[in-house]
């Protein structure tokens, strides 16, 4: 049989770089690039170069299993959803819809994760959330209510007509390597790059001005650089008169934030300070892109917003080379947000707390069981199942034991539980305290859209069938939806999208015919519109067409280094893993890079701690003790001490302070303690 | 046409890495080398003009064909003395020497086309012209900020 070249969006980050899959005698034997993508240019990172490793893994779940004793026994598909249908479904029915919660997974397309949210509201839960509670939920509130979308503002490769890129808690070189190819064009171009992050990381290798700010204090960073861009009146009155309200209360908000008292705050020269914020307000056109490093924070939707009156008092939103870019870390994160996979939003950000919503989605589904206002949060779910509130859950691709902050509170909540579903391709540590765990596909297997950190919605072909007796996530969600008495009779994934088409407003136009190239960006409402690359460009979706500035005041961060935890901990990604690494830590290509868990400590730190490099240290915070090799290093200031997030034992240390909007933990502030295991 | 590094551009993802392995049936000829904090630098074979892998190998499997440093693995005996003769430490030999072979029957190697960053290409002015166009932009603004 010849070699066949199957188009596919790689399953790792946002980015949504696109590559084949060649495939011979139904197998998965390379993958050929894709120089014509727009997005990735032909390039891969090494995640994505790794991509196939995963699809045969011996770990793969091939049978569904139900726990026996210790262990688990393979059972029938049939015997899988009766369980299912009985475990959910007594829950239902014995303690109400409002006590059973659903995890959609930000790794599925919009069509699983459409039916996912959809089949909880069917059954009458509010409760439905997915992962962008852990990474963007701070986004989605701060940037909705500042410039009336949240979302990437221009696509990727708009970074490169870029004349200033303001990279604030984003470590893009190592997460979304191929963003870093858009900022070298715009730095041969003549653009400048500022770099702001606790961490000397890779990005700031770009950097021409980098600020190395004390975790936590970005509020102040970006107060203090409105402060002097509104003293030297480098601000654009024409686009604030125009197209913004509330700059008045900003002006007050930022007058006590001088380059000086900002210094004293982030640990950043005032010099710096000045020089980034004339840097940035005096380009012609300049963007700033973001990342965890603002969002997972308690004061992440403060942080959001700063980043978004910065950009609104210099006018560099709405043309090319502008923007304010949210990076988003899953492949389909912005996706599952779009679709109504989140607690307070419907399909298509209809406002859940709104009866109208509940109404509008009654006609259209057929029924009258609809919730009206706000389920629980992803992290809220994990308190409810702690004090019994929540009584059964199913999770979807999701593996909140191992990515939640304070993992080992997180695993008791779930062994809490009456009851636990877990659909996944491998056993993470979440199904192992599951009843019934349910084989899924990984992206190869399937087809479907998936929506990247540009908004750019692609199609995904199936290149090979899932192993064993694997299921697409689509087919398993119909197939419980249908033993739980719903009407989920969909043909395919094809069919599921002309129904988000028909709900979704901003994908009104994204049909399955017009998805054979290269994708379409959102908001595209019809099938003769070209889709929308560059947002806000006539006005905003708010009140009179502008956007609104809403100070904000520094707070510090919940937790703060103390006689007894004397360092501040913060996590991050690495470049040859992905999240909770249950697809890299099994990639062979990958593991072997970076095998372990580590933590960077600086040198006179660890000095003083007389701990060597590559030595075990153990590392405690109030919530728990790991143990991890220790990296001495510069890149860290002191005082500071870095863990990625890849490995089991970074999130049994993190905070469990959260964000009071968005309900996203602070997993990047910990005070904690080191010392040598002798 | 050896491969050319612009390390002003190489952010250290290690793509180039794994995807030569991945193309050389799981045996990668390139290491990326982290200089610090600071930087960091792919480290592959350099198709010396007067390589001493060629010069060190008696069989001829490591020979000159015209810019390209060739290796037969037909003439291999294993041997390992290209591996004490590469001043780079770039040729390797676990029972039969392996080495970077700018992926032959490809049309471009694989590590210049899954770059992500553009650091790597066969054109050996590329860095010094982009170095060039980055100090005449910050001339025309003014001087760098």
């Amino acid at each position: 049989m010849p070699k066949v070249l199957v188009p596919t969006v790689c399953p790792y980050c946002a980015s949504g770089c696109g590559f084949y899959i060649a495939v011979e005698k139904d197998r998965a034997t390379g993958i050929e690039y894709m120089p014509e993508h727009p997005a990735s240019d032909g390039a891969l990172c090494s995640k994505g170069n790794a991509a196939l490793e995963v699809l045969y893994h011996e770990d793969r779940l091939r049978y569904p299993l139900k726990r026996k004793g210790d262990g688990w026994a393979r059972i029938s598909w049939d015997e899988a959803l009766d369980l299912v249908a009985r475990g959910l479904g007594g829950a239902l029915k014995e303690y109400g819809p409002k006590r059973v919660g659903f995890l959609a997974s930000s790794k599925c397309t919009n069509e699983e994760d459409y039916l996912i949210e959809k089949m909880a509201r069917c059954l009458g839960s509010p409760n439905v959330d997915n992962c962008a509670r852990l990474c963007h939920a701070p986004s989605v509130v701060g940037l909705n209510r500042t410039l009336g979308a949240a979302g990437m503002t221009n696509p990727i490769p708009d970074l490169a007509n870029s004349k200033c890129v303001f990279i604030i808690g984003s470590n893009l070189a190592e997460n979304h390597p191929v963003l870093s190819r858009w900022i070298h064009r715009a730095k041969d171009a003549g653009a400048v790059v500022i770099v702001a992050d606790p961490r000397l990381t890779h990005t700031a290798w770009m950097a021409d001005i980098f600020l190395q700010i004390k975790p936590g204090t970005d509020v102040a960073l970006l107060n203090g650089m409105a402060h002097v861009i509104i003293k030297e009146g480098l601000i654009d009155n024409d686009f604030i008169s125009r197209w913004t309200r509330g700059y008045e209360d900003l002006v007050q908000a930022v007058k006590d934030y001088t380059p000086e008292k900002v210094s004293e705050i982030t640990g950043v020269s005032a010099g710096d300070i000045v020089r980034a914020a004339r840097a940035y307000a005096i380009s012609p056109a300049s963007a700033i892109v973001y990342s965890m490093g603002i969002t997972q924070h308690t004061t992440g939707t403060d942080n959001v917003q700063a980043i978004a009156n910065l950009s609104l008092i210099s006018g560099h939103i709405g043309r090319p080379g502008t923007g304010v870019m949210p990076l988003r870390g899953q492949n389909n994160v912005q996706g599952a947000c779009d679709v109504g996979a989140l607690a307070e939003f419907y399909p298509g950000y209809r406002k859940a707390d709104d009866p109208e919503t509940a109404k509008f989605f009654s006609k259209e589904w057929g029924t009258n069981l609809l919730p009206v206002g706000k389920g629980l949060t992803a992290t809220e779910m994990i308190d409810a199942a702690a004090s019994g509130q929540i009584k059964a859950m199913y999770i979807v691709g999701e593996d909140p034991a191992n990515s939640d902050s304070r993992s080992n509170y997180t695993r008791e909540a779930l062994e809490n539980l009456d009851f636990l579903v877990v659909q996944d391709i491998f056993m993470t540590a979440t199904a192992q305290l599951a009843d019934v765990v349910l084989p899924a596909s990984v992206w190869a297997e399937k087809e479907g859209t998936f929506t990247s950190t540009e908004r750019r919605v692609q199609w995904s072909h199936k290149a090979i069938d899932p192993p064993g007796e694997a299921m697409s996530d689509l087919q398993i969600v119909c197939n419980v939806a249908r033993r739980l008495g719903l009407d989920f009779n969909y043909s395919g994934a094809a069919e599921v999208l002309s129904e988000i088409n028909r709900l979704v407003p901003q994908y009104g136009g994204i049909t399955r015919e017009r998805l054979n190239g290269s994708g379409l960006i959102w908001p595209c409402p019809n099938v003769e519109h070209p889709g929308t690359p560059i947002l806000h460009s006539q006005g905003f979706k708010l009140k009179d067409n502008r956007a609104t500035i809403v100070p904000v005041q520094y707070r510090p961060p919940a937790e703060d280094a103390s006689w007894e935890y004397p360092f501040i901990l913060t996590t991050g990604r690495l470049a040859v893993h992905h999240n909770a690494g249950s697809m890299t830590r099994r990639s062979p290509s990958l593991i072997e890079r970076e095998p372990d868990l580590f933590v960077e400590i600086n040198t006179a730190d660890a000095a003083k701690l007389r701990i060597a490099d590559g030595d075990e240290v153990v590392i405690t915070t109030p919530r728990g003790e790991t143990t991890a090799l220790a990296r001495l290093t510069d890149r860290v200031k002191r005082g500071v001490a870095f863990m990625p997030f890849h490995f089991p034992g970074t999130n049994i240390l993190t905070s469990e302070a959260r964000d009071e909007e968005a309900k996203i933990p602070e997993f990047k502030v910990s005070a904690c303690k080191i010392s040598r295991r002798d | 046409m050896p491969v050319y590094v612009d390390i002003s551009r190489c952010i250290g993802c290690r793509s180039c890495e794994v995807a030569c392995k991945r193309v050389h049936d799981g045996k990668g000829h390139v290491n990326v080398h982290f200089a610090g904090d600071h930087a960091s630098v792919p480290i592959f074979c350099h198709h010396c003009e007067e390589a001493t892998c060629t010069m060190a190998c008696f069989t001829g499997a490591l020979s000159k064909d015209g810019e390209r440093t060739a290796f037969s693995v037909d003439k291999c005996t294993g041997c390992g003395l290209c591996r004490l003769a590469c001043p780079f430490g770039v040729v390797w030999t676990d029972k039969l020497a392996h080495k970077c072979d700018l992926c032959a029957g490809r049309e471009t190697p694989t590590c210049i086309l899954t770059c992500p960053a553009n650091a790597l290409s066969t054109d050996f002015e590329l860095a010094s012209k982009r170095a060039r166009a980055r100090a005449a932009m910050a001339a025309a603004q003014g001087g760098r900020r």
